[in-house]
């Protein structure tokens, strides 16, 4: 493994960046450890989540870590977030972490097919299930934006107009 | 025409880092009433002092002004100079340039320069119209009072006993002894607790020179150093204690149980019990919320006779004490019995509680596998609840794979934020006694750090990696209760970076140490400060470390903050110095500067009486009319009474009208 060259001005500049994106607690951090013992992303073998992910940027490694896989491996579950005894917040690091990420386009294209899916159905992810449903005694077309178009007009409004919409995808 | 001598201090960089020294005493030399203005690096130094020291011998200077850093550590030292040069040290007055000015401003170098001129000439203008004052003397009680029996409490009141002054010891529970007197063995020499401790309460318990009030709290405090009154609360036993022998009859036949406190809730006690089989004093008490009333034989009452024999009918307890010291026909007296004693000083030594495990809902606290690490003391001590075996709590069983888990509501946000310094010492101890009792048991330690400073401590750490006991560096993350009642441990270690889970039998929980709850009514009774950590505050963190804000009241032990057995006594021994010193001096100073009212200008309104926070005033018959007077014992010196004084009657003594108003003007010119 290559060193990490330590310069405290890419240290200074990672922080601001993390936090600007919302990884406000980032310095709170005293790595005990606990967030990475329950985190099922750690735990399903994506390592560069929580502790290690803080740790990494706090040793300056902010544009480095653009194309790790890790960070897209997180639930959501925030058990980070009930377990940490400083206040750090890791889940919101993560996701910021993501955010700069996305702004790169640096994810993976699994995640490109459901912002598509996101953006034309108002689902991320669709399966058309109009005959399970006439089996079962529902009718065909499940009351939601992937058979309404005025819902989809306002889904794509509200995606337009997000920083989703500037990475040019839709 | 005053000679004001004022002397600008650099306090190294302190001061001179921010605010420009030599200015600020080119301006003071400019002040109407300076005689002289002198500057020096440290004016607290021998050659400092001894500036202001040759001006007055040299007839230069009648007042001193010292601008530097704070009357609270300095004003003593500047005082001292001047009496050493002759002049009566209250005609002294200091300028805060420093805590007040260049600490708090230091990114306004020239607005501090401006504002150490303002103080300067402030303090000039009021130096100019001081006058002599006296000290005052009082006469000292000469005994002390320690609260709470613990370990340092024990210390302390046999450190003040051997001074030869009368010692009263205040323990609540029935015993002395504390929370050390539950420990197994104590680091980093594996001493038994009870072995080394015994000895200790024994000497302490048969002290000429020591009154042990156990079961007993204090109520209240009134007075100031030299002469505190104190009435002490002692709970009713319901046991003579003038008669009982400690042989322990009346718990045998007692059928009450409750969960015994000594054995953290492992185990039971009776209602009738002796603290611990080493209490001291060995005595019973009988516990009115858990008693049975058997036999009919309620408190108070008259026992009701036997048709059959003719004779009373007693509780087991009580027919089975062959000191006749249970007597149930005494009137049941649930507020106890005040007791009043007279103290000069006051060592508190009420010591911590651990937290309860039910904070931690992550940690699986319902489960009996989960016990916090107290309760291990008892599990593994030979006067604890299996007599010293190691078996887990949910089946009794010998357990196979231990887990320690360090920092339980300590540096953690949502709890405490300190480290309670003593976990890391006392989970290593544990695991290095399991281990060299059963080598074959698997043993866990999950720290964020190992933290060992202290003489010995190091090596006692390596050396249970040496004996095979496992570190992992890494909080643990939370329990999950898996059937049969052992646990699966979601841990990380830090250095593999790698999640780490197993099964345990059995979790020890290091939980916080904080000052217990029950204790604020104490502080305030005793009028003493919480710190951040809300234990007691010290005087000062590092030059007065067993002071308080009070005078006359001292802290020792873990009340002011964690701390190891060698810490707590070195401080117990510590605090128990301090408060002798006004003991053996046999006076104690008053200061001067309180208020005093001119009799002659009292108009006996009595406004003043009510007002005083301190009850300080009451009002007493002069020239047959009632006058105000003031108790100099009692007087603070904040100067509510000389504010409200509708006829100016009243003078604070170093806070007079004209130095205030020769302050206001200066300020405001």
């Amino acid at each position: 493994m290559p060193a990490i060259v330590l310069d405290s001005e890419k240290i200074k500049d990672s922080v601001k960046r993390i936090m600007e994106y919302g990884g406000t607690g980032v310095l709170k951090c005293v790595q005990c450890g606990a967030c990475s013992a329950v985190c099922p992303g750690v735990k399903a073998g994506f390592p560069i989540l929580c502790r290690m992910l803080i740790k990494k940027l706090l040793e300056g490694q902010f544009e480095e870590l653009v194309e790790e896989t890790s960070t897209w491996g997180c639930q959501a579950c925030n058990r980070c977030t009930e377990v940490c005894p400083q206040g750090v917040r890791p889940q919101e690091v993560v996701f910021a972490y993501r955010r700069y990420q996305a702004s790169e386009l640096a994810f993976s294209s699994s995640a490109t097919t459901s912002q598509m899916n996101l953006y034309g159905t108002g689902h991320a992810v669709f399966t058309e299930a109009g005959p399970l449903r006439e089996k079962v005694g529902l009718p065909a077309k499940a009351p939601t934006s992937a058979y309404d178009e005025k819902a989809q007009k306002e889904i794509q409004a509200l995606l337009d107009d997000s920083p989703m919409g500037e990475l040019g995808l839709f | 025409m005053a000679k004001v001598g004022v002397y600008v201090c650099h306090c190294g960089s302190n001061i001179a880092g921010v605010i420009d020294v030599e200015a600020v005493r080119a301006f003071a030399e400019t002040l109407s009433d300076v005689a002289v203005a002198r500057k020096d690096l440290f004016m607290c130094s021998d050659s400092g002092q001894e500036m202001i020291k040759q001006d007055i011998r040299d007839g230069l200077v009648d007042k001193v002004v010292v601008a530097a850093c704070t009357p609270r550590t300095h004003e003593p030292i500047f005082r001292g100079a001047l009496s050493a040069g002759g002049l009566n040290k209250y005609l002294f007055e200091m300028a805060n340039i420093r805590d007040q000015n260049s600490w708090v401003h230091a990114q306004d170098p020239a607005g501090a320069t401006q504002k150490a001129k303002m103080l300067v000439a402030s303090a000039v203008g009021k130096a100019a119209k001081l006058h002599p004052l006296e000290d005052k003397y009082v006469d000292v009680t000469k005994a002390a009072l320690v609260i709470g029996g613990g370990v340092a409490g024990i210390f302390a009141a046999l450190e003040i006993a051997k001074m030869g002054f009368k010692t009263y010891l205040v323990e609540k529970e029935p015993s002395i002894g504390g929370v050390m007197a539950m420990l197994d063995k104590t680091f980093p020499t594996n001493d038994c607790s009870a072995c080394i401790l015994t000895p200790v309460m024994v000497e302490a318990g048969n002290h000429p020179n020591i009154e042990l009030l156990t079961y007993s709290e204090v109520e209240d405090v009134d007075g100031y150093i030299g002469n505190f009154n104190v009435k002490v609360r002692r709970r009713q036993a319901y046991v003579d204690w003038t008669k009982c022998t400690g042989c322990g009859a009346c718990a045998e036949k007692c059928p009450s149980k409750t969960p015994d406190e000594f054995n953290m809730g492992l185990s039971n006690r009776k209602a009738a019990y002796i603290h611990f089989p080493q209490a001291v004093p060995k005595k019973a008490v009988v516990d009115m919320t858990h008693c049975k009333s058997c036999a009919g034989r309620e408190i108070g009452t008259e026992p009701k006779i036997s048709e059959k024999t003719g004779k009373p009918i007693l509780a087991p307890c009580e027919k089975a004490c062959p000191a006749d010291a249970i007597n149930r026909t005494l009137k049941w007296d649930p507020a106890g019995t005040i007791k009043e004693i007279q103290v000069g000083t006051i060592v508190v030594a009420t010591g911590f509680q651990v937290m309860d495990k039910g904070w931690f809902r992550e940690m699986a606290p319902d489960n009996k596998n989960v016990i916090t690490a107290l309760q291990m003391e008892r599990l593994i001590s030979a006067t604890g609840p299996t007599g010293g075996k190691l078996l887990r709590p949910s089946d009794n069983q010998k357990p196979h794979t231990l887990t320690f888990v360090s920092c339980v509501g300590s540096r953690d946000e949502k709890y405490h934020t300190y480290c309670s310094r003593v976990c890391c010492m006392y989970m290593i101890k544990q695991a290095r006694l399991i281990k060299e009792k059963y080598p074959d048991i698997n043993i866990y330690m999950h720290f964020i750090d190992v933290r060992s400073p202290g003489k010995d401590y190091d090596e006692y750490y390596t050396g249970a990696r040496r004996m095979g006991i496992n570190f992992l560096r890494g909080k643990v993350g939370g329990l999950e209760v898996l059937p049969g009642d052992n646990l699966r441990v979601l841990a990380y270690d830090l250095d593999a970076c790698t999640p780490v889970e197993y099964e345990s039998d059995l979790v020890i929980l290091a939980t916080a140490m904080e000052l217990p709850s029950t204790t604020r009514k104490l502080a305030q009774t005793l009028g003493l400060q919480f710190c951040g950590s809300g234990f007691f505050k010290e005087l000062h963190p590092k030059l007065g470390p067993v002071e308080t804000a009070t005078e006359g009241i001292f802290l020792a032990g873990c009340c002011q903050g964690p701390k190891d057995i060698p810490d707590t006594v070195s401080q117990a021994k510590g605090a128990a110095a301090a408060a002798a010193v006004p003991l053996c001096q046999g006076r104690v100073k008053i200061e001067p500067t309180i208020s005093e009212v001119q009799t002659e200008k009292c108009s006996g309104c009595g406004i003043c009486v009510p007002l005083c926070p301190y009850s300080a005033i009451s009002l007493k018959p002069y020239a047959e009319k009632p006058r105000a007077v003031i108790d100099i014992t009692q007087c603070k010196g904040c100067g509510v009474c000389t504010a409200a004084c509708p006829s100016a009657a009243i003078v604070l003594h170093g806070y007079e009208e004209d130095q205030i108003f020769a302050q206001i003007a200066a300020l405001t010119a």
